[in-house]
């Protein structure tokens, strides 16, 4: 495949990863409970969603800013894809195909720990269970460098 | 350096399709400069989108979707919205008479119980118009009526003090558990302590095991006991009910739950201003015994929350002539704004300078 064929295709990846990790930082605890209301508590769809509308801003509850607080390592991650593969030189697809599979893993990997978290938190209530909002955040931003590195070091292993 | 021109039809097909730009093609990077700082001013868009929806769902603009809420007929969405709605201080007051509405006539307990919890934070006048049309309650034919009055009673907290004497009626309903629910009620108000310690004294002997067990765990944790419970305290360490003498047994070892470290405790939750409601009802219960709080709580008559202001002037009164420092704010409270505050500073008064008189008359 010719490297003018791929910058194009890069762009477009780069784009739909940078969207893809802000909507699903955003939306994955707001899925979670949905989710959890369907297959735990047995609830349609529909009623989950009435669920979910009714605590997205009660006090004690406040979904939305659950989901505000787990996009921001993602929000980060985000930005640091859109510079750090947008400013890729489009000469040496090598490396942003390295760079690419490092942003790849670091946002798969936040999105399952992510979604794990917040499902098992749900579906295992606990009195503390609420801690988990505030530091799951801040353990997503240290997960963030390493899961881009574990991501680096696979591209590299796949280029040989 | 410029991309190689275009060349393979698959290329120009995507191009057709408008997948490669004319800056994707002159551009150096994967991204041009100017697509990324397009993506970045989405982002703050988004972002501020989101702000605004967030501003627009909180504070005095949610209280007009909160009061559709409370008229509307799913429960759920009802104790949500009068949860809310007591959160929000002053900016609720427009949903004041649905809440009194709610707390005096709706059919569900739960709901009546949290509107008169809510109305506390928001409106002490109603909160009280709610007690006095409550009390009929306790009189009702029916026992689920009587024990689902003393809950709300006892949701009121100190503010349902009028309601002690008829509570302490209750005591002699033939049915358990109304009877239980007026010891929970009582200790929930706490004052006047002599009334509700002689009160829970004589729920020490009550029939039902249930009742007793309510009373001591109320003296193990709660109440300072006084000196009349402490032979039936004793007497209960030999109950049938396993739980009831234990409970007994951790009463006479706490003294009544009073310790310097409960009252140090009590004014450290004061003084972090979150917890003040709670702290403020127990230092109240201790009476006397919390005289070495009222420096934490005499600013507490100037708080921006008339509930607040309230159970100041009321844990006082409680603790009587030890607050005497109290005295000048107190003086400057009696012009408060809220009618059923300056009814409580006024008995505050009354009982703080009615000691301070008797002690200045003893030689």
């Amino acid at each position: 495949m010719s490297g003018t064929l791929l910058h194009p295709r890069l762009a477009r990846t780069t784009v739909i990863l940078y969207w893809t990790c802000i909507g699903l930082g955003l939306a994955i605890p707001w899925i979670a409970v949905i989710l959890v209301d369907f297959f735990k508590h047995h609830q349609s769809i529909a009623q989950a969603l009435y669920q979910w509308r009714l605590h997205l801003f009660a006090p004690g509850h406040n979904l939305f800013l659950v989901g505000l607080l787990n996009a921001v390592p993602f929000v980060l991650l985000a930005f640091f894809l859109l510079l750090h593969l947008g400013l890729t030189s489009s000469q040496s697809l090598s490396l942003a195909r390295r760079r690419m599979m490092g942003a790849a893993t670091a946002a798969a990997g936040a999105i399952g720990l992510s979604a794990w978290v917040h499902i098992t938190t749900l579906w295992f209530p606990d009195a503390q269970g609420a801690l988990v909002y505030m530091f799951l955040p801040i353990g997503l931003t240290g997960f963030l460098p390493v899961g881009y590195a574990v991501g680096r070091g696979l591209g590299r292993l796949l280029e040989r | 350096m410029v991309s190689a021109p275009v060349k393979s039809g698959r290329e120009g097909k995507e191009r057709a399709k408008g997948c490669v730009n004319t800056e994707q093609a002159v551009s150096h990077t994967i991204l041009a400069p100017r697509q990324i700082a397009m993506q970045l001013c989405a982002l703050m868009i988004g972002a501020g989108l989101l702000g605004l929806t967030f501003w627009l769902h909180t504070g005095a603009r949610a209280v007009p979707g909160l009061i559709r809420d409370l008229q509307g007929q799913d429960l759920q969405t009802l104790m949500l919205a009068t949860q809310w709605l007591s959160e929000l201080g002053e900016d609720a007051r427009p949903a004041v008479p649905l809440l009194v509405d709610q707390a005096l006539r709706h059919q569900n307990w739960n709901a009546r119980v949290s509107a008169a919890a809510a109305l506390r934070m928001l409106d002490l006048q109603a909160a009280r118009r709610v007690m006095e049309g409550s009390l009929l309650g306790l009189s009702d034919p029916d026992a689920e009526v009587r024990r689902h009055t003393c809950a709300l009673l006892g949701s009121l907290g100190l503010l349902a003090k009028p309601a002690v004497p008829r509570l302490i009626g209750t005591l002699a309903d033939e049915d358990d558990l109304s009877r239980e629910r007026a010891i929970d009620a009582l200790g929930a108000i706490g004052v006047p302590r002599t009334d509700v310690s002689t009160a829970l004294t004589t729920a020490l002997f009550d029939r039902a095991p249930r009742v007793r067990h309510r009373a001591v765990s109320l003296f193990a944790f709660v109440v300072p006991i006084p000196n009349t419970a402490l032979t039936p305290l004793s007497n209960l360490q030999k109950d049938p009910d396993k739980s009831i003498a234990s409970l007994a047994q951790i009463a006479l070892d706490r003294g009544g739950g009073v310790h310097h470290a409960d009252v140090q405790t009590l004014v450290a939750r004061l003084q972090r201003g979150d917890d003040r409601e709670d702290a403020l009802q127990r230092l109240a219960k201790l009476g006397p015994a919390a005289a070495e709080a009222v420096p934490a709580i005499t600013p507490l008559l100037n708080d921006r929350l008339p509930l607040h202001r309230y159970l100041a002037a009321e844990t006082l009164a409680s603790i009587g002539p030890s607050a005497a420092k109290a005295l000048p704010v107190l003086r400057q409270a009696i012009g408060d704004q809220d009618s059923i505050v300056r009814e409580a500073v006024a008995d505050a008064l009354r009982s703080i300078e009615a000691a301070e008189a008797v002690t200045e008359r003893m030689p």
